[in-house]
């Protein structure tokens, strides 16, 4: 891959989020300092651009559709929201909600140890690989892809979701869970906290971005771009592309689940609906929109899409999802690469969609 | 204690009407007047005219049944006037035997029902009221008070009250209660026949009758009793079994033929043109909703055809839904043939805007769909198996539209340019066929049978906006595993995810039954990757 | 160094009813280059499928350097162990740049093993051998036809294979251009390599060819020198044509 320049749209927006990161760390307590929505908001607009990250590594640069990556996020929502319940039982010794309504006097037995951050941290990895791990081998192995690959995932996502909404998992039900007060043994929902909380997002999406700027610059990277564009080939050349996948596939996986973790104390609450096949296709649609197989535009397309719909969410809700399936026809039909065709102003008719094929290296279904 | 006290009361009563000689010779002429003398007797003699009364009631002939109706009431409510030469009727002023006009002699002393004759004259009035009162209401209130005591019924009333009975609701109650009666009866012979009687109907309700008679006192008394009762229960149990089998299969061959219907035209698409129209669903729903618009149509226009709007319907929802797909087609999925994922995204588009516009329009509570009469009810089989006309319904639809979509794809040009083109397409454009008018009309006769599948499930399902979400996975596991573009894969498919679904949903729940069905498929896929019934051949 | 290179010993594949190869039992040697003729449908891509691991045959083995079978072990092992393919459609990655596919090619592993100078070099000699030299920084996607064609024998040349497949290395290139593959092909023969070429071209085969096996319907119909070919009645009734 190229190198990169100093004025390249990576470098540029790396240095912009930790610009806002750091000008929001220190304007903190002072006068100047972003109001407790716009915070929030931030914060939860890069645990979205994160999500975004990891699903244009595995469609972007390894040509797999998953309209399941709401699946990962839900897994460290859910892990994360364990870990912020137990450590706030420990302070507050009442039982959530959730689990009076059940009728249940004590946590279930697997909730033991949450209230260690290492511990739950260290659950949510090793269940997001063993899932991830599991459901890609049985899938690559059988060289299932593309569009049945895109519709098993959905599957995937809803029948957890359909799981989830069971009350006696003794995960909240179709309630969820919320309540969250205490983090790190600081109190939630305080003006710090929702900046530290942003500002500690904002990091680790830049600190993902470079990783993945580094990966898919590396040699692995032009690996993975030969398996999105012909499979077949690179395994006669001597490539173990189940491997490959599997491990690219992990990866993006852990990074959904790292995005989950840090949405979760921002909204004070998960429920089963973030497992719902709409949130997994509108992944795809950020990705798509922001232009798929650039990180930039990953990135941008998940703050852009996901700010309009803060916007409207208040102001018209009924009009959000005419206004979304609009987007997607445009970008679909008139920007097949997103806002990278539209940053280049190389406006394409839809008409020429052999050209666009062979532009987007997806020509086999 | 009070219930001790009751049965030993309703016992005596019993032994009352046993004792009652009249009851026997009913058949032949009623003793009016004596009759009469004995209603304004003594406590014996009036209980002894109760169940006079009764008996007549059941086995009397028409007019002695007329001339006895009045005097239950009468008697209960104290409007018996007994004087010198017998008695009175107050209401209109008749002589209780002649039902000629007289007033009464002297002072006329209406005589009071003891607490153990009160019942008997309530069985009996009711027992006149149940074969005689000409509104439905009243016979089924008798029928309550009957329903009180059925070991004090006389047999045969109910037998008869039910062949003269008009109202299907009312008769079967008289006949489930019919059947109490009988087994609660006093002689042991009767009861055995009436626990036969009940067993050759097995049901749950039928099981938990009997099976209550293994507390009966005969059963440990009476052998044969016992015996009846034994062989009953085994009887109805296996019938149950049975029933509740075919139930399970007739659920599943239902919940398998919308399946299909659901799946199949996004299998046609799937393997034309490798494109997943993830606005299956919503296609769906827009069929059900054309369904209950023509039904509102109907009501405006010609109320007289109302029970017709599912027939009339069809060929509205087809042309309605595959409009809507060669509009879809033309206008947006022509574009992105090369890009399978780009048109996964653009049909849920679409299907988001089509639920929102529907949702906006037609707002988001469930349509009130008439249910016309071929689809009411249902035939009972066998234990609580009833073999239900709304389920036979799409059974027979769904079977309707594969045998024709059949004929189609094989039988007709178009369907052969269909297979010509999902075989190879760059080939078939090559020899003439007009691949991009393949295209389209293959995309309209898969969302047209998304509407067919619409119109069949609205009599089953709730319809709603959201509706087509329910049944889009379910569709797409089915083409997953049937195999891409072929009609027999996904009805295979469409069967064994359906009976699978039903079969596991009683024992652990619909959720297990997604969960079970889901790895199942991946597990498939592992040893079948390309479905079902996939066409082999040199990989390109 | 056994002298046989590969046996294909009884290979059947059927695609439905269709038999594809139908007990096909071939042997090529080190050290020469093989051409194998056939009419459409004859079963000769299909045989390199089997021996580059694509395709598993219902009946029968592939046995290289008479030790392993090759129709046991994956692609990407059969790969590893030596035996490269040119494919018919031209097979590059639209996303990367010529020089990469070299690097790819050069060397199998998720990180690069050659330390980094010998990596370079072998892609500089590699880009000569095949004229890409100039090209190095392009696209593959941007490549003409010939182009494309040149790349894919430059990743299959780059690894040094032991087995070398060329399925129809030629076809839809200029006089000239097809002139510069048979150079090629022939300067690439060497004692410890066999060269399998599937080609319609008969006066390229009959340049680069030390033997012909002709298939027809998934048998073997003739071997011999192209000579002998030309000369054989029933090769000449079902594809020469006279």
């Amino acid at each position: 891959m190229s190198r990169i320049g100093p004025t390249s749209p990576i470098v540029l927006l790396i240095g912009l989020i930790i610009l806002v990161a750091m000008a929001m760390a220190g304007l903190a307590g002072t006068e100047f300092a972003l109001s407790r929505y716009l915070a929030n908001a931030i914060g939860q607009l890069a645990a979205f651009a994160v999500l975004a990250i990891s699903l244009d590594l595995i469609w972007g640069y390894l040509g797999i559709l998953s309209l399941g990556h709401g699946l990962f996020f839900a897994l460290g929502g859910y892990l994360m929201a364990m870990y912020l319940l137990k450590h706030s039982f420990e302070i507050t010794a009442t039982v959530p909600d959730f689990l009076q309504f059940m009728g249940w006097k004590d946590f279930p037995f697997y909730w033991a140890g949450f209230e260690f951050f290492p511990y739950a941290l260290a659950v949510a990895v090793v269940v997001t690989l063993l899932v991830s791990g599991i459901f890609g081998y049985v899938s690559f192995r059988s060289r299932v892809g593309g569009v049945y690959f895109a519709i098993i995932t959905q599957a995937l996502v809803y029948v957890a979701m359909l799981l989830m909404f069971r009350n006696d998992t003794g995960f909240g039900g179709n309630n969820g869970m919320t309540g969250f007060t205490v983090l790190f043994g600081w109190p939630m929902g305080t003006s710090g906290m929702i900046t530290a909380l942003a500002v500690a997002s904002l990091l680790v999406l830049a600190w993902v971005l470079l990783g993945c700027r580094w990966l898919v610059g590396s040699r692995f990277g032009a690996l993975m771009l030969a398996t999105r564009d012909d499979e077949t080939r690179l395994r006669t050349m001597g490539y173990e592309t189940l491997r490959l996948k599997l491990i690219v596939w992990c990866l993006s996986a852990l990074i959904a689940m790292l995005a989950g973790m840090l949405y979760v104390p921002q909204v004070g609450i998960i429920n089963p609906r973030v497992l719902s096949p709409e949130l997994s296709l509108e992944i795809a649609v950020w990705v798509a929109i922001g232009g798929r197989g650039h990180l930039v535009g990953a990135v941008i397309g998940a703050l852009l899409v996901n700010a309009v719909k803060f916007w409207l969410s208040s102001a018209a809700p009924e009009i959000w999802p005419f206004i979304l399936s609009g987007l997607i026809v445009l970008v679909v039909l008139v920007f097949p690469n997103g806002l990278m065709d539209i940053a280049k102003f190389k406006f394409v008719r839809p008409m020429g969609a052999k050209r666009l094929a062979a532009d987007l290296g997806e020509s086999r279904p | 204690m009070k219930l001790a006290r009751s049965a030993l009361l309703l016992a005596g009563l019993a032994g009352a009407l046993l004792l009652a000689p009249p009851a026997r010779a009913q058949a032949q002429a009623l003793d009016r007047a004596g009759l009469v003398q004995e209603l304004c007797g003594d406590a014996g003699a009036m209980g002894r005219a109760g169940a006079t009364l009764a008996a007549t009631a059941a086995a009397g002939s028409d007019e002695d049944r007329a001339w006895a109706a009045p005097l239950a009431r009468a008697a209960i409510d104290r409007k018996l006037g007994c004087d010198e030469t017998g008695a009175v009727l107050e209401e209109g002023g008749l002589d209780a035997v002649t039902r000629t006009p007289r007033a009464a002699t002297g002072t006329p002393r209406a005589p009071l029902l003891s607490l153990r004759n009160r019942p008997v004259f309530e069985l009996g009035d009711a027992a006149f009221a149940l074969r005689g009162a000409p509104d439905p209401a009243r016979r089924a209130a008798a029928l309550k008070t009957l329903e009180r005591r059925p070991a004090l019924i006389p047999e045969r009333l109910l037998d008869r009250a039910a062949e003269a009975e008009t109202d299907a609701g009312l008769k079967e109650q008289i006949d489930t209660l019919a059947q109490t009666a009988a087994l609660n009866a006093a002689d042991p012979a009767a009861r055995i026949r009436a626990i036969g009687r009940v067993a050759e109907n097995p049901s749950r309700r039928a099981l938990t009758r009997i099976s209550a008679l293994a507390r009966d006192p005969a059963y440990e008394a009476n052998p044969e009793f016992r015996a009846a009762v034994d062989a009953a229960t085994a009887r109805i149990e296996r019938g149950i079994a049975i029933g509740d089998a075919l139930a399970t299969l007739y659920n599943g061959l239902s919940f398998a033929s919308i399946l299909f219907m659901a799946a199949i035209g996004l299998a046609i698409i799937f393997g034309l043109m490798g494109v997943i129209n993830l606005a299956q669903g919503e296609l769906i729903m827009i069929g059900a909703y054309v369904t209950w618009l023509v039904q509102q149509g109907l009501r405006a226009v010609a109320p007289g055809l109302l029970d017709w709007y599912l027939i009339l319907a069809i060929p509205v929802a087809f042309l309605v839904t595959a409009a809507i797909g060669i509009a879809l087609e033309a206008s947006l999925l022509r574009h992105l043939y090369k890009r399978p994922l780009m048109s996964l995204l653009a049909t849920w588009a679409v299907s988001l805007f089509l639920m929102n516009l529907v949702r906006v329009v037609f707002g988001t509570q469930n349509l009130q769909f008439e249910t016309p009469f071929y689809v009411t009810g249902g035939v009972p089989v066998i234990g609580d198996f009833i073999f239900t006309w709304n389920r036979m319904f799409a059974i027979a639809f769904a079977a309707l539209t594969l045998a024709l979509t059949w004929a189609l794809v094989r039988r007709t040009p178009f369907g052969l340019n269909i297979r010509a083109v999902t075989q190879n397409r760059d080939m078939a454009a090559c020899i003439g066929i007009p691949t991009r008018r393949v295209d389209m009309m293959a995309f309209g006769l898969g969302s047209g049978l998304a509407g067919l599948a619409g119109l069949a499930l609205s009599p089953i399902y709730s319809v709603n906006p959201q509706m087509g979400q329910n049944f889009i996975i379910d569709a797409f596991m089915v083409v997953v595993l049937g195999g891409v573009g072929t009609i027999a894969g996904t009805v295979v498919a469409a069967l064994g995810i359906g009976q699978i679904n039903v079969l596991i949903e009683p024992l652990w729940g619909a959720v297990a039954a997604k969960v079970i069905v889901l790895l199942m498929i991946i597990a498939f896929l592992q040893w079948r990757p390309e479905g079902l019934f996939a066409v082999k051949g040199r990989r390109k | 160094m056994s002298l046989t290179a590969l046996l294909v010993d009884g290979v059947t594949v059927r695609f439905g009813s269709f038999r594809a190869l139908d007990d096909l039992s071939l042997a090529i040697d080190y050290g020469e280059v093989r051409a194998i003729i056939g009419p459409n449908g004859a079963g000769k891509t299909t045989l390199l499928d089997v021996i580059s691991g694509i395709t598993r045959p219902k009946q029968g083995r592939v046995l290289f350097d008479g030790a392993t079978d090759l129709t046991e072990i994956s692609e990407a092992a059969i790969a590893r162990a030596g035996l490269r393919r040119k494919f018919q459609k031209p097979s590059v990655f639209k996303g990367l740049s010529v020089r990469r596919h070299i690097a790819i090619g050069a060397d199998v592993g998720f990180r690069a093993r050659l330390d980094a100078p010998a990596l370079e070099d072998r892609i500089d000699e590699v880009l000569e051998i095949v004229g890409l030299a100039d090209q190095a920084g392009r696209l593959a996607g941007e490549l003409s036809h010939g182009q494309k064609q040149w790349l894919e024998i430059g990743m299959v040349l780059a690894s040094d294979p032991k087995v070398l497949m060329l399925d129809e290395p030629v076809a839809g290139l200029t006089d000239e251009e097809t002139e510069r593959t048979a150079a090629l092909v022939r300067a690439l023969r060497r004692p410890d390599r066999a060269i399998v070429v599937v080609e319609h071209d008969m006066d390229f085969v009959e340049r680069i060819a030390d033997r012909v096996t002709v298939l027809h319907e998934g048998r073997t119909l003739f071997e011999g020198s192209m000579a002998h070919v030309r000369a054989d009645a029933a090769v000449v009734d079902v594809y020469l044509g006279r």
